[in-house]
């Protein structure tokens, strides 16, 4: 990928986290946790978007942002009460920039109106004038600065950005009672890494340049003639005094892109207060400025007192053996105009010895935030994903040494049966704890609702509290990556079908706000995600005559009220009696179904008239590896998942009929329950296995449907590594996929819910011939 | 400074982004020993690393006690110098 591309996308997944913050820290808001910890929150999420797309000239998103944070600025400093009004506004906008975020990803465009109506809601809440050119509103709160707007545009690289005019106002004009304006030192040496990587000091400089007053010297100390220079190889420093009313975190942020590609050392000078009252002469102040840090590092140096650097920050680069150090900062200077080719003065060796001492020993809260930060890595998911199948590999090799081990006779007692039981221990745990590597909270696809929840409320004109249960749970990537589309489509389902309009409810007894609830909890090594209303429930009679009208079921169908409510998840039926604008999208809840089973889920509804539904989803936590009943047909060895399994039992001759042919149910406590004859089903067998010489499971399907499989024999339970049937060979009727034996042979896992429509189908099948023959 | 007649000219690229930097270093060793007249009209982006280039070239050709300049210089290339904070560079502007 293009490096610079590689950059954006993780701006991009950055943009998605704080996004995710801002939410968060908004809906806080909204319960009333508007402490100062929260706002700053928001603010930073905000503010951080912005910054990087500034980097990225994305003009859009940072006029937006810009609006947005220029608000929450007055929050946080109680200019504005965060009451609801203010928040509501807030949570809107943060759905915006969210577009902003995702147009600018995407290539999209945000709708304009809707923008600009947000952006004016948002200036009305803080009072703002009217958004102009949004750098020079950001400047403008800078008083007494003269800086020419710039324009931000949409090119990739800073083409016709360069909106400056020369720093010639520099420092004089500043007045004493701006907020507390200080200069800093940034002395910024690239590395060779940030031109590979497409980033450019010149994209820096102008960041910095965003922040406040900046006076720049070049140092080319190691410079070589054109004949030695390596084009790619980086030889220029930069010395830059930044005089701005930021932190020096802001003003860290803007080098976040380029950690560890630069070397760069960021001290403060507190001496603005005296300067300022001698230095009255127009141009010659960026002189002074200039003069005064040479002075100041003139005095670190001399004293080698860290004491003289108020605060020093390293980044996370090796800061101390390879810090650039030009001594006194060469001086250019555009007033003057004098080519300072000369002026460059050598490294002065002994300085980062004070620097780096300084940057250990008297920031150690600088130190420990950048511990902090690099406290979580992003890596590749393809190379999460390749340990994940190692460690599969590592399981099965495990299991397969051990069964030899068994096989040899070697006592269990033995060093080496004990030494394989401690493996077996280690192996586990090593799985466990990569298969942790990918568990994420649900929170991600959770945080996406309310924002659902708000669209589909102002479209339906329905008012709705989403209520979120559970966010924390964990479970694994590549199934929260497919929770998305069926949450979100059960989630519109249940306001659009399900809650009743406020003054409908009102009549009923209700509230006018309706409530959606989800929630997400662990079950049995499974995650279960509920998904409820409280508006009116199934319409039971019409879903019924909707499935006659459509040919779903026979007129004469005897269906159970559970049987009617699982109508809505047959391909092709649809209640909305028109296609609304939330809903009726051309997707049913027979997609939300299969995407639900494509992930080995099972999806189930309650309802209660009146009262509301319930949709459940019950998911695997993970798809690499399952826990099955071990299991042997005619020699073959099979695996049923164990979460399907509700019991096993040895038939009893007296308990098994015959309904047919070659149908059988056995009685199991009161009830009939379909015989399923695994062997024969599979074809591995011609004649039926009788039925008091196996094993049956009683096994559930999806919607409750159960059946009792047939096999041989039980083996036991275990641990396996799903291998894709799919993938290795192809798809086969009443499998699921497959995984490796200890003893190195391929077993078959059953597709449980299959075998169990199957075999519905095919009794349906011999229904209708003995119908058609009777 | 003045152009010579015989001065060698090159014209620069719009973008001089990484990518351009070994081929401007190749062009101007090209041209050494020469006095160089460097036309920078055209410049809409300027990286750092071509603006080591000419930095270099621009001391190489001190060193070597020859004409260099960098004339008619668009309005982006100024101001990525003053960002640079390499504006003595341009005592070598001609303006155009």
């Amino acid at each position: 990928m293009d490096p610079l591309e590689a950059i954006k996308v993780t701006f991009f997944q950055e943009c998605e986290e704080q996004l995710s913050e801002l939410e968060s820290g908004l809906l806080a808001m909204e319960q009333g946790e508007t402490d100062s910890e929260t706002v700053n929150a928001v603010f930073r999420a905000v503010h951080s978007i912005k910054g990087g797309a500034g980097a990225f000239s994305l003009e859009p998103l940072v006029r937006f942002a810009h609006v947005f944070e220029t608000t929450l600025d007055d929050v946080r400093g109680g200019k504005l009460a965060p009451d609801n009004n203010v928040v509501k506004v807030m949570l809107r906008a943060a759905d915006v920039l969210a577009d902003h975020v995702r147009a600018a990803r995407d290539g999209g465009v945000v709708e304009e109106a809707r923008s600009q109506a947000l952006a004016a809601a948002l200036e009305a809440l803080n009072g703002e004038a009217p958004l102009g050119g949004l750098v020079s509103d950001e400047l403008d709160d800078m008083p007494g600065l003269e800086f020419t707007p710039q324009t931000v545009s949409d090119d990739d690289g800073f083409g016709d950005d360069f909106g400056f005019t020369p720093l010639a106002a520099g420092v004089i004009a500043l007045e004493p009672e701006g907020p507390a304006l200080r200069t800093w030192t940034l002395r910024l040496r690239p590395q060779n890494a940030l031109y590979a990587k497409a980033n450019e000091t010149g994209l820096l400089l102008r960041e910095l340049k965003r922040l406040g007053d900046i006076q720049v010297s070049i140092d080319r100390s190691e410079l070589p003639g054109l004949a030695d220079l390596e084009p790619e190889q980086a030889y220029l420093a930069w010395t830059i005094a930044l005089t701005t009313d930021r932190s020096r975190d802001e003003i860290q942020d803007i080098f976040e892109f380029v950690d560890g590609d630069c070397d760069l050392v960021i001290s403060a000078e507190d001496f603005m207060a005296a300067p300022l009252e001698t230095s009255d002469a127009g141009l010659d102040a960026p002189f002074d400025v200039m003069a005064l840090i040479q002075q100041a590092q003139a005095d670190v140096q001399a004293t080698a007192a860290p004491a003289a650097i108020t605060e020093v920050l390293a980044a996370p680069a090796p800061v101390s053996a390879s810090a650039p150090v030009s001594g006194p900062a060469p001086v250019s200077g555009p007033a003057t105009g004098t080519p300072v080719a000369a002026v460059s003065v050598p490294s002065a060796p002994p300085a980062p010895t004070p620097m780096a001492a300084t940057a250990a020993g008297v920031a150690p809260d600088a130190a420990h935030g950048a511990a902090a930060q690099q406290a979580t890595i992003r890596v590749d998911l393809d190379r999460v994903d390749r340990l994940i199948d190692l460690v599969g590999e590592l399981v099965i090799n495990q299991a397969m040494l051990a069964q030899r081990v068994t096989e040899s006779g070697v006592p269990r007692s033995s060093n080496i049966a004990m030494g394989l039981d401690d493996l077996e221990h280690l192996t586990r745990e090593i799985q466990d704890s990569v298969m942790a590597i990918r568990a994420q909270p649900v929170k991600s696809v959770f945080q996406r609702m309310p924002r659902l929840v708000r669209e589909v409320a102002a479209m339906t004109g329905k008012q709705v509290r989403l209520v979120t249960e559970g966010e924390g749970t964990e479970v694994d990537k590549t199934v929260i990556e497919r929770l998305t589309d069926p949450i979100t489509h059960m989630i519109r389902n249940a306001i659009d079908h399900g809650l009743e309009r406020p003054e409908v409810r009102v009549a009923a007894g209700k509230g006018p706000e309706g409530t959606v609830r989800l929630s997400a909890a662990h079950r049995s090594g499974r995650i279960v995600i509920e998904v409820s209303d409280d508006g009116k429930g199934i319409d039971r009679p019409r879903v019924r005559q909707i499935a006659i009208d459509k040919g779903l079921i026979e007129v004469d169908s005897n269906l159970s009220d559970e049987d009617v409510d699982n109508l809505i998840f047959m391909p092709g039926f649809s209640t909305a009696s028109s296609v609304s604008d939330i809903s009726g999208r051309g997707v049913g809840m027979d997609v939300v179904k299969r995407s639900i089973q494509g992930l080995g889920g099972r999806i189930a509804i309650t309802s209660r008239p009146g009262q509301g539904s319930t949709f459940t989803l019950s998911l695997p936590l993970t798809l690499a590896v399952l826990d099955g009943m071990v299991v042997s047909v005619c020699d073959h060895t099979l695996v049923a998942p164990l979460t399907a399994i509700i019991e096993s039992l040895q038939p009893k001759a007296q308990d098994v009929r015959a309904i047919g042919p070659d149908a059988y149910v056995i009685a199991i406590r009161d009830s009939y329950t379909p015989l399923i004859d695994v062997g024969a089903m599979l074809g591995y067998r011609t004649t039926p296995l009788d039925p008091t010489k196996g094993v049956a499971l009683l096994v559930e399907g999806e919607g409750g449907a159960r059946a009792a499989l047939m096999v041989d024999a039980i083996q036991g339970q275990r641990q396996v590594v799903i291998k894709s049937l799919e993938a290795n060979y192809r798809q086969v009727e009443g499998i699921a996929a497959a995984t490796i034996l200890g003893d190195g042979r391929v077993a078959l896992i059953l597709d449980v819910d299959n075998v169990v429509a199957a075999r519905r189908r095919e009794k349906a099948r011999s229904d209708a011939k003995l119908a058609a023959a009777g | 400074m003045t152009e010579s007649a015989s001065a060698s000219r090159l014209q620069l690229i719009e973008n001089l982004d990484l990518k351009a930097a070994a081929p401007l270093r190749s062009e101007l060793l090209s041209l050494r020993h020469t006095p160089l007249d460097v036309d920078a009209s055209n410049v809409q982006r300027l990286g750092g690393l071509c603006l080591q280039v000419l930095m270099s070239a621009q001391a190489t050709w001190a060193a070597d006690a020859m004409p260099f300049a960098i004339s008619s210089p668009s309005s982006a290339f100024q101001e990525a110098l003053s960002l640079f904070g390499a504006e003595d560079l341009q005592p070598f502007v001609q303006q155009g």
